[in-house]
C-alpha cells in the first residue's frame, strides 16, 4: 500500500472496467502515472466528452454523438430494410462481415419479463412508428439465439406482420469449420430444421 | 479438536453440498461480472436452487449455449449457502422446440416458480408436472386447460391447495348445479344465485369439479378457473405484479 488515497482511488476507478481485476487496476495506474501522463490526460478528457456527448441515435437507438447516426443519415443505404439487433456491438459486427446494406435498429436488451424488460423499455414504440410510415418493406431479426431473444424476435415478428411488413429471421446452425460431434443437440435440431436444398 | 463423530458429521454435510447431475430445468440466468451467469435452478430433488456458472459466456466454456431455460439437463453443483457454484451441465435431449407465444406462457410458468417456490424446497411432483407442462405447450394444444393444471399443482405443492370439494361452511360435497362463492383462504361457500355477494369469486360447483379433476374444457369452465386462479395467485404474490402476464395481455404495439 502506497498510503496515498487519490492512487487506491483511481486503481478502485479503474475496476468499473471490464475484465480488470484489482492487480490489473494497479498496473493501469501505476503505468499512467510512471510512463505516460499525457495518454491519461487524453483518456481522461476523451471519457469526459463520450459521457457528454454520446447519446442514442434517434432513428435507430445506437450509440452516437449526432442527433442521427452516420449508417442512417447514409442515403446510400436501403432504408426500407431494417436489421433489429439486441446491441450496438452488434452493429459493429454485421458491418463488419455481412456485407449488409440496409439500416439498423438496436434494442438495447431482449425481452425479459422476469427482469422487467418489456416492449417499451426496449423502445418498441418507436419501431412501431417506423413501421407505420409505410417505407420498412423488411425486417431482419437478428436477436440473438436465446429464449429471450427468440420471444423478442417472435414480439417484433407479430409487429410486422399486423402490418403486412415480411419479417425474416437470420439462420441458426452448425459454425464452419466446427464439427458435428461437438455441436449441443439444440444447435444441431436447429441446423436440421434449417437445412437448405443444394 | 474435534471428536471423531463430529468429524464425520462436517464430512457429510460438506459432501451433502455437491449434487452430481441432477435434473434440473433453468428458470431464469443474467449475466455476472464479464463472463459468467447467475442462474436460477428448479431441480428435481433439491428444489430451486441458486448458482453461479462461471466463465458460461465464453465461447469455449462447457455451458456455451446450455443454460437456457426451457430446456431438461442435468446440472451437477457444489457449495454451501445461497449461491452454488455449478460444475457441470448435461444434456439429456434437445431443448424443446419452443417458440413464439408458447414462450410468453413459458416465461409465466418461470415467474411463477421463482415467485413462489423458495429456496432448496424439494418439489419433485411439481417438477415432474412443469416437464409435463412445457411438452404439452409446445404441441399448442389445450394451452389455458395446462395453464390452470399447472397452477392447481403449483398452489398445492406449496401449501395453499385449493378446496374444490366441499362447501367450507356446511361441509357437504361440491354440487355440480350449485352457484358458490370462492374466499381466498377458506374456500367455496354456496350461495343463491340472486344474491350479490361479491367478496369471492363466483364459480359454478361444475368448475369447482372440473379443476379438481383437471377435466377443464368449456368455455365457462375455463374462464372461471382463470378468475379463480388469477386471485388465488395474486394473493400469494403480494403488490407485485407478475410481469410475464401484462407481456401477454398487452396488445403488440
Amino acid at each position: 500500500m502506497t498510503g496515498s488515497s487519490l492512487i487506491n482511488r483511481l486503481i478502485e476507478s479503474l475496476r468499473c472496467l471490464p475484465s480488470v481485476g484489482p492487480k490489473s487496476a494497479q498496473r493501469m495506474a501505476y503505468h499512467l502515472l510512471e510512463h505516460n501522463r499525457q495518454g491519461a490526460s487524453q483518456l481522461a478528457h476523451d471519457l469526459l466528452e463520450a459521457i457528454e456527448q454520446i447519446g442514442n441515435c434517434e432513428q435507430c437507438r445506437t450509440l452516437s454523438e449526432k442527433t442521427v447516426c452516420d449508417i442512417c443519415n447514409n442515403r446510400g443505404r436501403d432504408q426500407s430494410v431494417i436489421c433489429v439487433v439486441e446491441s450496438p456491438a452488434d452493429v459493429q459486427v454485421i458491418e463488419q462481415v455481412a456485407g449488409y446494406r440496409g439500416v439498423y435498429f438496436v434494442l438495447m436488451g431482449h425481452l425479459s419479463p422476469l427482469d422487467g424488460v418489456g416492449p417499451i423499455e426496449l423502445g418498441l414504440d418507436i419501431l412501431a412508428k417506423k413501421l407505420d410510415a409505410g417505407i420498412i418493406t423488411e425486417l431482419i431479426l437478428a436477436t440473438n439465439p436465446t429464449v429471450e431473444g427468440e420471444a423478442t424476435a417472435y414480439y417484433i415478428a407479430e409487429m410486422a406482420s399486423t402490418r403486412g411488413i415480411k419479417a425474416t429471421r437470420i439462420a441458426h446452425g452448425v459454425p464452419i469449420g466446427g464439427e458435428l460431434e461437438y455441436v449441443n443437440s439444440t444447435t444441431l435440431s436447429h441446423a436440421f430444421n434449417g437445412r437448405v436444398e443444394l | 479438536m474435534m471428536s471423531g463423530p463430529c468429524t464425520a458429521l462436517v464430512t457429510a454435510m460438506i459432501s451433502s453440498h455437491k449434487v452430481n447431475l441432477e435434473l434440473a430445468y433453468i428458470l431464469h440466468s443474467r449475466p455476472y461480472r464479464d463472463t459468467s451467469l447467475l442462474v436460477d435452478i428448479f431441480s428435481r430433488t433439491h428444489g430451486r436452487i441458486g448458482a453461479v456458472a462461471k466463465g458460461a459466456k465464453q465461447a469455449k466454456s462447457k455451458f456455451n449455449g446450455l443454460l437456457q431455460p426451457f430446456g431438461l439437463l442435468m446440472l451437477s453443483w457444489s457449495g454451501k449457502g445461497d449461491l452454488m457454484t455449478l460444475t457441470d451441465a448435461e444434456q439429456p435431449q434437445a431443448a424443446l422446440d419452443i417458440n413464439g407465444s408458447q414462450l410468453i406462457s413459458g416465461f409465466y410458468l418461470n415467474e411463477l416458480l421463482t415467485r413462489l417456490l423458495q429456496r432448496h424446497d424439494p418439489h419433485q411432483i411439481l417438477f415432474d408436472i412443469y416437464h409435463e407442462t412445457l411438452c404439452i405447450l409446445v404441441k399448442d394444444e389445450h394451452l389455458e386447460a395446462v395453464l390452470r393444471r399447472f397452477e392447481f399443482y403449483l398452489l398445492q405443492e406449496t401449501g395453499y391447495g385449493l378446496v374444490l370439494d366441499h362447501d367450507v361452511e356446511t361441509g357437504e360435497a361440491i354440487q355440480t348445479e350449485a352457484c358458490y362463492c370462492y374466499y381466498i383462504e377458506r374456500g367455496p361457500v354456496k350461495i343463491d344465485k340472486t344474491s350479490d355477494q361479491q367478496q369471492g369469486v363466483l364459480i359454478n360447483g361444475q368448475t369447482l369439479l372440473a379443476i379438481k379433476d383437471g377435466s377443464l374444457v368449456e368455455a365457462l369452465h375455463l374462464k372461471q378457473a382463470k378468475q379463480l386462479m388469477r386471485a388465488v395467485i395474486a394473493h400469494q404474490l403480494g403488490d407485485k405484479p407478475l410481469r410475464s402476464r401484462e407481456l401477454a395481455m398487452q396488445k403488440v404495439l
